[in-house]
């Protein structure tokens, strides 16, 4: 007698979780768990085929010549010599390089810890709040606005003779900072960046608390918990896997930070700006599309590589470290 | 999990035969093969709106009326030439380019992707050949040769520079303009204590800052002095004392307070506006500057300008950067792309180009506007010329080296004799890490 688990085609890989004696013939449907998997089988390569190509072409492809690129010098077309690492060490030799990957761990770690601090506070503030959706939508605008806008408004605002200066005179102060001194430029710019980007994780941050049912705060009320209790017991656990994705798209974001530098310096982006504002991503451009000098793509894509490794460490760390049960509710 | 893995590990194959399928199509697709003949693909420095770009495309209509010839043009702006370096990689290159001098040069010669124009040189125009009419006397410090001796530039206009003032306040710098560092600094020290302003500068622009070094160098060493310094390998040429005087003469504008309150904190335009607007007196800029400021300038400004000064040295050159067309060796249609680049050497372009772009011509018979009268005359009575980074174009030098460091000299922050032992060091350690 043929039973359904026989006529499985020899291809079909591991033999079914489910023990073989469990299954009775006849023709009443096979228990969930074989049929399941098989199906799930069956899908795997139609669902995941397309996108795994994709991702191939578009994006493992990239990279495996862009570390090609990277052992070799190369000025973008023509010959190619081979270099093998110094690429590497060359950057690790360059204060210029360690000077743009400082910038950009201080913008994910400063700027990432005021974004956060802000983004926590307001949700606080706005879950009980009236009119919460115009405040969320108002404080959601400023990641709306082209970077470029920043880089032209910075310049009304902060040129010598610009508003900010203006008000201070009329207050008495004629000798206002130089706002827009190499110096200042990226203290402002990270606080460009907190303005542009705590609105966006504010928004994500109160969806995640939305999303706690109001019984719990109705349970914390009649346990007569404070508000720092209410935030320790309810919402900092239930939310916490939304901090957790939050603080990998900020890592992920931060280190390819480039426009809001590239245009807030070099008069808005016709020129190259000071190199005391470079992030690691604009010292990848510049070295390879600066336009002023022959382009070395080799030391660009290493400094890009090194910029991969970096997010790939960081992200895999801070996995680790928010990884806690999920709590499902 | 096991059946996942399963599928995962069956699907590689899979996934990397296909993705290798696509990529075929992808490549073959880019491939225009020889196709029409009748046609070329330009891409285009000037954006769409520009006087330059309206000149251009009138005489893109013309040729096209005239040879039959269909000219796909790109109007991509000043970012023509960074998008071509990858596409040179591929199969679909455009037959034209065109860009100014310092920036071909990385992106097409360096690449050694440029092809020898010398159908371009020796096509007719007006009677003559096109390479006849760029004036014989740039391309003795110019060098548009290749390696094979061919040209592989045709320039069709030029970019110089000057210090600017308003002949309507200052009509006395018409007759008697400066001419010696000396004289120089006298008339910023007049213009002081007059109460003015005297100098204007976007400090925000490096390569602006840097222009004021590279001219004094080169007027001290004379043309191909900075690259001269640049190449070398110890850095020990910055210890020369011609270039800490041109260091020091830098320190001498700085420290003397001539340049215009808050240079060192301002986002360009916000420096040039005010020269514009009456509130400093000279400005020492790019011939592009008429035309840039127009649309902000105080009524009644009159352009005007003179010669970067000179400082004894014997050395009186004028900036001269060629802007002009380039084709990669790539193109499929480079015949038609060089009669096109030849074309716009007749005169009615080029007198175009003068008048109403207000740039200068490459022709020296093509007409210009008043406002290039003073640049015009400088050039036409030089005998010798220099380019913009006195064509230093090492990777990375300029932006990450030496106008880095120049800004510390220009803000006050280091002394001239800090700046020439900084950048000894640094060239040494720049030269140490390039491939040989």
């Amino acid at each position: 007698m043929i039973r359904p688990a026989e006529i499985r085609p020899a291809t079909a890989g591991p033999p079914d979780p489910a023990p073989a004696a469990e299954r009775r013939p006849g023709p009443e449907p096979a228990p969930r768990g074989g049929t399941l998997a098989r199906q799930r089988r069956r899908l795997f390569i139609p669902f995941v085929g397309p996108a795994l190509l994709l991702y191939s072409v578009l994006f493992i492809a990239p990279i495996g010549a862009a570390v090609w690129i990277s052992l070799h010098n190369w000025a973008g077309s023509g010959p190619m010599t081979w270099a093998g690492l110094r690429n590497y060490t060359r950057l690790f030799h360059d204060d210029l390089f360690t000077q743009s990957l400082r910038n950009t761990l201080e913008l994910l770690f400063v700027v990432g810890a005021a974004v956060f601090a802000i983004s926590f506070a307001l949700t606080l503030i706005l879950r009980d709040m009236a009119g919460r959706k115009a405040v969320r939508a108002v404080i959601f605008f400023p990641h709306l606005v082209n970077a470029l806008v920043y880089g032209v408004l910075v310049g009304f605002l902060f040129n010598p003779d610009g508003l900010a200066n203006s008000l201070l005179a009329h207050l008495g102060i004629h000798s206002p900072p130089q706002w827009l001194a190499q110096d200042n430029l990226f203290p402002l710019i990270m606080v460009t960046m907190t303005w542009m980007t705590t609105g966006y994780f504010t928004t994500i941050l109160m969806a995640g608390v939305d999303r706690i049912p109001v019984s719990y705060y109705e349970d914390c009320a009649l346990a007569g918990a404070g508000p720092l209790q209410r935030l320790r017991y309810v919402i900092l656990p239930l939310t916490w896997d939304v901090f957790g994705v939050c603080a990998v798209l900020w890592t992920i974001s931060s280190v390819k930070i480039f426009e809001i530098v590239w245009i807030f310096g070099g008069s808005s982006g016709n020129g190259i700006p000071p190199t005391k504002t470079w992030t690691s991503a604009v010292y990848t451009y510049a070295t390879a599309f600066s336009g002023d000098s022959v382009p070395s793509y080799g030391a660009a894509t290493a400094s890009a590589i090194l910029s991969l490794l970096l997010v790939t460490v960081l992200v895999v760390l801070l996995r680790r470290l928010m990884r806690r049960e999920a709590v499902e509710f | 999990m096991g059946t996942q893995s399963a599928g995962r590990r069956r699907n590689v194959p899979i996934a990397l035969g296909a993705a290798g399928a696509l990529v075929c199509v992808v490549t073959a697709c880019s491939g225009t093969g020889p196709g029409s003949s009748k046609e070329f693909t330009y891409w285009s420095m000037w954006k769409q709106g520009e006087p330059q770009q309206k000149v251009i495309a009138a005489a893109v209509a013309d040729f096209q009326k005239q040879t039959g010839v269909k000219v796909k043009v790109q109007w991509q702006g000043r970012n023509n030439l960074q998008k071509l370096v990858p596409a040179l990689n591929t199969n679909s290159v455009p037959d034209l380019v065109d860009g100014p001098y310092v920036k071909l040069v990385p992106a097409l010669v360096a690449t050694r992707q440029s092809l020898g124009l010398t159908a371009a040189f020796d096509t007719a125009v007006d009677g003559t050949t096109a390479g006849k009419l760029v004036p014989a006397k740039y391309l003795k410090t110019i060098d548009i040769k290749d390696a094979a001796g061919k040209p592989w530039m045709l320039p069709y206009s030029l970019t110089s520079d000057a210090v600017w003032y308003d002949a309507a306040a200052h009509p006395e710098l018409r007759t008697d303009p400066p001419r010696t560092w000396d004289d120089f600094i006298a008339l910023l020290n007049r213009l002081k204590q007059a109460g003015q302003t005297p100098l204007a500068a976007d400090g925000d622009v490096t390569g602006y800052n840097a222009a004021y070094l590279s001219t004094l160098i080169v007027r001290n060493l004379g043309p191909g002095g900075l690259k001269k310094i640049a190449s070398d390998r110890t850095g020990n040429a910055w210890l020369d004392p011609a270039v800490l005087d041109a260091a020091k003469k830098v320190e001498q504008l700085v420290r003397g307070g001539y340049l215009i309150d808050g240079y060192k904190a301002s986002k360009w335009p916000a420096q040039q506006q005010k020269w514009a607007n009456g509130k400093a007196a000279l400005m020492f800029m790019g011939s592009w500057l008429p035309t840039e400021s127009a649309t902000y300038a105080e009524k009644g400004l009159t352009y005007a300008s003179f010669p970067f000064p000179t400082t004894g040295a014997g050395h009186d050159s004028m900036r001269a950067d060629f802007v002009g067309f380039a084709v990669p060796k790539k193109a499929h249609h480079a015949a038609d792309a060089q009669r096109f680049a030849a074309f716009l050497l007749n005169k009615k372009y080029q007198d175009e180009l003068g008048q109403e772009a207000k740039v200068i011509p490459v022709r020296a018979d093509a007409a210009t506007s008043p406002e290039m009268a003073g640049v015009k005359k400088s050039l036409d009575s030089a005998d010798s010329f220099h380019q913009q980074n006195d064509g230093v174009a090492f990777p990375g030098y300029n932006e990450k080296l030496f106008w880095a460091k120049d800004d510390e000299l220009f803000f006050g922050k280091i002394s001239a004799d800090t700046f020439v032992h900084d950048m000894q060091a640094a060239q040494a350690a720049y030269w140490k890490d390039q491939p040989q």
